[in-house]
């Protein structure tokens, strides 16, 4: 079991410490987040069905993750421009790696689940179906929140790009 | 957005998941060509997603990888029995301790020397008393009298006897 385990671990850490560090915008959180989510998953192994390992994961993850968020805002005054980013402003000739770093803030700047859906199915690649399971959304609830969370990059990226 | 704007956001994105049929790609062309909204629309979300591409997975920290690994020898159910585990270690180095206890409440058993010595120690002694109610009867005799001088010498020969009796009992 621990052999199947070793293999998840190789499988999955990557997406799901992407999924933690979009939501935390924080390494030492993101961190703690992900580790929680692989002990779950070390203290489940055996009820868990290996088809659903992925979906059961990320899910774990950005929950801990939402979870984690909540205590934030309870225990330091929220601040609005760290949630968002600061994603404004013109960013007329910046380099490819900056306006990567900016599109990864704007993402990071999204609402839930916009921001989880755009993570899981941009960023990590898991298709409409895997997203679906994973954000106990149906396929078009699914589309319709990407949509609109992809619209609304593509009005921001607008703006800044020249 | 209402209910156009959702349809045409469907059929862009449909576009760009690659899951527009031949047909409807073309149709959008075409109606993207008089509408310069559209038009713009479908550049954008092309440029988001060559953007978009760029972005990916990230690679966990070795920090949070060796984490991981760690889990299963972190968490590992207890065994029932392990002589390593803190209470049976602890049981185990209490047997000797009970044993030392045990062996010290035990009362102690004299050897044939000492009893021999006992008896002869105890045979002194009631001859002492012997002589001590003779002794004690005569000088309350010549004060008091014959009669409460046997009262008394009667009452510890009694005593004696007794102790006399019970002794000889225990050593049979």
């Amino acid at each position: 079991m621990s052999k199947k385990y070793r293999q998840w671990v190789k499988d999955y850490q990557d997406q799901a410490w992407t999924v933690a560090r979009y939501i935390l915008k924080d390494a030492q959180e993101a961190e703690d987040a992900t580790q929680e989510a692989f002990v779950k998953l070390w203290n489940n192994r055996d009820s868990i069905d290996p088809e659903r390992v992925k979906a059961w994961l990320m899910k774990v993850t950005r929950n801990g993750c939402l979870d984690r968020l909540r205590r934030r805002r309870y225990n330091v005054e929220f601040d609005e421009s760290y949630m968002t980013g600061d994603v404004s402003g013109p960013m007329q000739g910046l380099a490819a790696s900056e306006t990567r770093e900016w599109l990864k803030r704007a993402i990071g700047g999204l609402k839930e689940p916009y921001r989880s859906l755009v993570v899981l199915r941009d960023v990590n690649q898991h298709s409409y179906e895997e997203v679906a399971g994973m954000l106990e959304l149906n396929l078009a609830q699914v589309k319709t929140y990407l949509h609109r969370a992809r619209k609304q990059l593509r009005e921001q990226l607008a703006e800044v790009r020249p | 957005m209402n209910e156009y704007d959702e349809k045409r956001e469907d059929l862009i994105n449909a576009l760009m998941d690659g899951e527009l049929s031949a047909t409807d790609a073309e149709l959008l062309k075409v109606e993207a060509s008089d509408d310069r909204e559209l038009a713009r629309a479908i550049i954008e979300a092309y440029q988001l997603q060559l953007e978009m591409d760029a972005i990916r997975v990230e690679r966990a920290p070795d920090s949070l990888r060796k984490r991981l690994r760690a889990i299963p020898r972190e968490h590992r159910p207890a065994p029932v029995f392990s002589l390593l585990q803190p209470r049976w270690a602890m049981a185990l180095a209490a047997i000797p301790l009970v044993v030392i206890v045990v062996s010290l409440m035990q009362p102690d058993t004299p050897s044939a020397s000492e009893v021999a010595r006992a008896r002869q120690e105890m045979a002194i002694a009631f001859a002492y008393l012997d002589k001590a109610g003779a002794i004690t009867g005569r000088e309350i005799e010549s004060s008091v009298g014959h009669t409460m001088a046997d009262a008394v010498t009667d009452s510890v020969n009694r005593v004696i006897k007794s102790q006399n009796l019970n002794s000889k009992e225990k050593e049979a």
